[in-house]
């Protein structure tokens, strides 16, 4: 009998030892993004975004009471996702993962995830499909395309309309993106949403974002001569665009670029002089008013102090809510199971404006969260500013003349 | 007619630019017979010297060429000197030794700039003419003032100079020009060289027209590539002609066709042109070294 109390005792003591080593163990989350390649900019800011969101949940006790730790897993192409999420998954012990806006990327790493039983937490690849697999571990926070389409639209009909002082149904866009399935699937539900609004469509060209010239693609978008230039690009096709289009004296009334324009990047190559007035829908940034995204101003001194400069793209704030709302969820859930954590989500329901950068949460029952929307922004005197949503606008911030000069 | 003019005209500038990146390579690959799959980064190290002479060192674009050229001209003579001329009876060693190098100087740059995009804006780097009712980019006007000038020279070099007798002698026959006391190793470092500097002269010249990324130079590659085949191998008028051919055949296909079909439809022509004379158009049928011997 005492030899029983004593087995019995060992091993209460035994499971009280391991479950606190477990509390003790750091929540470890494999941040999937290209830290090399063309896009390893990108791939950095937004992996910067889950690193500030980790930091300040551990200030406050971490997840769950563990620590979190975010292991970056390098991968620029569905090849290196699955290869990476394995290594992550076994030689690192991750326990979900995080990532990217590589939308081929996110489709291969989710894939590979459930493989390994682990969460896959999507905060901003772009690709409507990646939620119509109806993969169970696979959740997205951020916008998708439709979400960019849907925006870009709805600039043009509400905002470059006002602008104009025309009626959407007096209006004519011309359409071009690049030949990924980035751009191909942007521009199509741009052109349905168009279309639906009255709004006539005087040409749709796809082009290469590694074509050296674009000559043709303008002297089309020229001759066709609508109100509304409607681009969608990466920023090196998108700078050539922008030269070209300026260069053979293509002056559309109001030039709107979806998806990049909006960094640094676009100002080296083009100048302030000939961007003001571009319109960029982009990702929610840090200038948005705090009554639209209550944290704004909280992000950007966080990432002044940790980084030591200003972001300098958006996607780290969206990817810092995605962490953000992640960790809510994984709380909720009590557990990084991804069938917990699936439900725990699905039971969030938070107005737009809730988090941070103006997102709210109600995820779809694909999984996509329907209230994380894109922002407009205007460059106005080398700076993007936040016009639309007119709520998210900073103090003092308003749109200005939209003609091209 | 308006339209036309401008189709024609942004296919005979964009012709200038494909000549300007195939003629170092048209070099490279007509006298030393290597496959240089890091051209292309020669071109983008070019892009970036001239950027970093630009903002560094406020030297303008086109003055940065004197820099460049024998930055890259140097840089070329070395890997020549020191990886394909250790691998030189070993063809494909070499072509892997090319592609290694391409992989190499494309993660260095991409380790020290992060993967940002930059860009140069000069006056001149903005500035578009008015020629009639078509408007002109001056960046790509330069350029094709360049590489016309280039080609002049080059062709030039080769036909009147001892060095450039020597060049074409080791294109013909490398054993031969050996035997008669020509120093074949010098002779393809110095070819090796001229094409890098010429790689770089390349960059500094599109560094005003594009935004870098240390992968920029494969966006050139490939129809630089063509070109030369296109042209005749080891032939400078081909490298130059079969730009021309190569830039018209995308604009127009471009405009009248539809832009994402453009690169099919020279590769169409590179196809068919490969069956009905495989030497290029500047070659010559049937025999072993093609492009300089033509110009005997």
């Amino acid at each position: 009998m005492q030899r029983r109390t004593f087995v019995a005792a060992a091993s209460v003591a035994a499971a009280g030892f391991a479950t606190r080593a477990r509390a003790a163990d750091p929540i470890k989350i494999g941040a999937i993004n290209p830290y090399s390649g063309g896009a390893a900019l990108y791939g950095d800011e937004t992996t910067r975004g889950y690193e500030l969101a980790a930091m300040q949940a551990n200030a406050k006790g971490g997840l769950l009471g563990r620590t979190i730790i975010i292991v970056r897993g390098s991968a620029t192409n569905p090849q290196e996702a699955m290869a990476v999420v394995e290594q992550l998954a076994g030689r690192d012990k991750v326990d979900a993962f995080i990532g990217t806006f590589i939308s081929a990327v996110s489709n291969a790493a989710s894939e590979a995830a459930l493989n390994n039983g682990k969460l896959y937490w999507d905060t901003q690849a772009l690709a409507a499909q990646l939620t119509e697999r109806g993969l169970p571990n696979f959740i997205r926070s951020g916008p998708n395309s439709a979400d960019f389409a849907e925006s870009s639209v709805n600039a043009i009909t509400g905002l470059v309309a006002n602008g104009l002082g025309k009626k959407p149904k007096d209006m004519s866009v011309w359409i071009q993106h690049e030949d990924s399935i980035y751009g191909t699937t942007i521009a199509k539900d741009q052109q349905a949403g168009l279309k639906a609004a009255g709004v006539t469509i005087v040409g749709v060209n796809a082009y290469s974002a590694r074509a050296i010239d674009q000559t043709d693609v303008i002297l089309r978008a020229r001759n066709a001569n609508p109100d509304v230039w409607l681009a969608t690009g990466y920023t090196a096709d998108n700078n050539l665009m922008l030269r070209t289009a300026r260069d053979q004296g293509f002056k559309p009334k109001a030039m709107l670029l979806t998806g990049s324009g909006d960094t640094f990047e676009t100002l080296d190559a083009m100048g302030k002089e000939y961007l003001e007035g571009i319109l960029v829908v982009t990702y929610p940034r840090s200038d948005i008013n705090p009554a639209y995204g209550p944290g704004a101003p909280d992000f950007l001194q966080a990432y002044r102090k940790q980084y030591n400069r200003d972001p300098i793209a958006p996607q780290g704030f969206t990817a810092f809510v995605g962490a953000q709302i992640m960790f809510q969820a994984i709380q909720a859930a009590g557990s990084t199971d991804y069938e917990k954590v699936r439900v725990a989500a699905a039971a969030m329901d938070l107005p737009v404006g809730s988090a941070p950068n103006g997102f709210g949460v109600k995820f779809d029952a694909k999984m996509q969260n329907t209230r994380a929307k894109p922002v407009i922004v205007q460059w106005q005197n080398g700076t993007p500013v936040t016009v639309f949503p007119e709520k998210a606008a900073p103090i003092g911030g308003k749109i200005v003349d939209l003609a091209r000069k | 007619m308006g339209t036309l003019l401008s189709v024609l005209l942004s296919g005979l500038l964009l012709g200038g630019l494909y000549s300007l990146v195939a003629i170092g390579l048209n070099l490279i690959f007509g006298v030393i017979r290597v496959v240089n799959f890091a051209q292309g980064e020669f071109v983008m190290l070019g892009m970036y010297a001239t950027f970093v002479a630009y903002n560094l060192l406020h030297i303008d674009p086109y003055l940065a060429i004197l820099l460049v050229f024998p930055l890259l001209f140097v840089f070329g003579i070395l890997v020549q000197r020191f990886i394909l001329q250790r691998l030189q009876n070993e063809p494909m060693m070499q072509v892997f030794a090319t592609f290694g190098l391409l992989m190499l100087l494309q993660n260095l740059v991409l380790a020290v700039t992060g993967g940002a995009a930059y860009s140069i804006r000069t006056p001149l780097s903005s500035m578009a003419i008015a020629v009639g009712p078509v408007q002109v980019s001056v960046p790509r006007v330069i350029a094709l003032a360049a590489v016309t000038a280039v080609a002049l020279i080059l062709q030039w070099g080769l036909r009147n100079t001892m060095t450039g007798k020597a060049v074409r002698a080791v294109a013909q026959d490398r054993r031969a020009a050996r035997l008669m006391g020509i120093d074949v190793e010098r002779t393809y470092m110095l070819t090796f060289g001229v094409g890098a500097g010429l790689a770089g002269m390349a960059g500094a010249l599109l560094t005003p027209i594009f935004t870098l990324s240390p992968q920029i130079g494969g966006n050139f590659i490939l129809a630089a590539f063509a070109v030369v085949v296109l042209g005749g191998l080891g032939s400078v008028p081909g490298a130059y002609i079969g730009g021309f051919l190569i830039g018209m055949t995308e604009a127009l296909a471009g405009y009248y066709l539809d832009p994402s079909l453009k690169q099919a439809a020279w590769f169409a022509i590179f196809i068919i042109m490969l069956i009905v004379r495989p030497t290029g158009l500047f070659g010559l049928a049937g025999a072993e070294e093609v492009g300089l011997r033509v110009q005997e």
